[in-house]
């Protein structure tokens, strides 16, 4: 019974990625059908017109195997030797260099909004206890 | 009948290589790594061709599609977390890909490399099967591309924590968002040392940043190519 339940739910999903390739079809953009799929079912789930249940099974099954399924393109570096050249030294170095960088302007920045958010929420919550301060004395 | 050998036989190392990895919870023994090898040397050994491997492998390849698209679950599940600080969320994660966006661009094209590199490079920040796809969609090369991806993963989860210790970062929250934007799963496994805390505001940032980072390096590409 649990298998049918997950399969029914697998179709489910390629519904809305079969709408996500139609909209990338339908209008050329250049984005991955599966993240226009994974964009609306989001909206519908927030919208309730698709309830958590009707996916949640099929999804964690999908979720579990997802290594395997990238599997096969990545062995495909099979045809690119070029990687362990110059250029693709180069690459890898850049790769390692930008991802250091992101984090380092990411967590120091982030640090900087986390603390200016906290003082407005704050500020706003003795604004409005404040409010229903003077609401008493009225 | 081949097709259906190649489908078996990639099933069958990929699980070996999780159960390896269960007993063995070693960075470099994670199946994504181990089960490449093991595949990339078979066919070289048996010198089959890729083209014909993916006879058998395109059909493991087709669920990628819902399963990307199943990831708005957990993404779902999380919402409650995102309007607690969502402009510090919202705010690292654009940030997070700009950063990354232009210091590839900027050194790359500084060594002058060929433009397809370049767009093989962009995605390299975003959760695997996403950059995948976003790789080809903007003229990349998707498996190339896959390699970056796994390197962004091991630079975040080796040095992130260096980093976080000599710039003196202790809030969770950026700790979360930087490592889940600019270093998706395998950085965030590292975030597990830390705490809860870290963990789910780096899983959290990973699925928006891949949702985000999906919509942007097409705009970027649309700008600067």
């Amino acid at each position: 019974m649990r298998i049918i339940r997950i399969i029914a739910q697998i179709l489910l999903l390629y519904i809305f990625y079969y709408m996500g390739v139609f909209i990338v079809e339908l209008t050329g953009l250049p984005l991955p059908s599966s993240i226009i799929g994974l964009v609306l079912l989001a909206v519908c789930l927030k919208m309730k017109l698709v309830k958590v249940e009707y996916i949640r099974e099929g999804a964690g099954f999908l979720i579990a195997f997802m290594t395997l399924f990238f599997i096969p393109p990545i062995v495909g570096i099979i045809d690119y030797p070029q990687l362990l050249s110059g250029n693709g030294m180069i690459l890898m170095g850049t790769v390692v260099a930008s991802t250091l960088f992101a984090i380092l302007c990411t967590s120091k920045l982030s640090e900087l909004i986390e603390k200016k958010e906290m003082a407005i929420k704050e500020k706003k919550e003795r604004e409005d206890e404040g409010s229903e301060g003077s609401h008493l004395h009225n | 009948m081949k097709a259906v050998i190649y489908i078996i036989s990639t099933v069958l190392v990929y699980i070996l290589m999780y159960q390896l990895h269960k007993r063995y919870p070693y960075a470099f023994l994670l199946p994504i790594l181990t089960t490449t090898i093991v595949l990339v040397a078979a066919l070289l050994l048996f010198e089959i061709p890729f083209s014909e491997y993916m006879e058998g492998g395109k059909y493991i390849q087709h669920l990628l599609g819902p399963a990307v698209v199943a990831l708005a679950y957990p993404l779902y599940n999380q919402r409650h977390l995102i309007s607690k600080f969502k402009y510090t969320i919202l705010s690292g994660i654009f940030i997070a890909m700009i950063s990354g966006l232009l210091s590839v661009y900027f050194i790359l094209k500084a060594l002058k490399l060929e433009e397809r590199f370049i767009l093989t490079s962009l995605p390299k920040s975003l959760t695997t099967p996403i950059a995948m796809q976003v790789s080809e969609s903007i003229g990349g090369i998707p498996s190339l591309t896959a390699v970056f991806v796994m390197i962004a993963g091991f630079t975040g989860a080796l040095f992130g924590p260096i980093l976080y210790k000599m710039l003196k970062v202790n809030s969770p929250i950026s700790r979360g968002i930087s490592m889940g934007s600019a270093s998706h799963g395998v950085g965030i496994s590292k975030l597990k040392d830390y705490g809860e805390e870290d963990l789910s505001m780096g899983s959290l940032s990973m699925g928006l940043s891949a949702v985000i980072g999906a919509i942007l390096c097409p705009i970027f590409v649309f700008f600067f190519f």
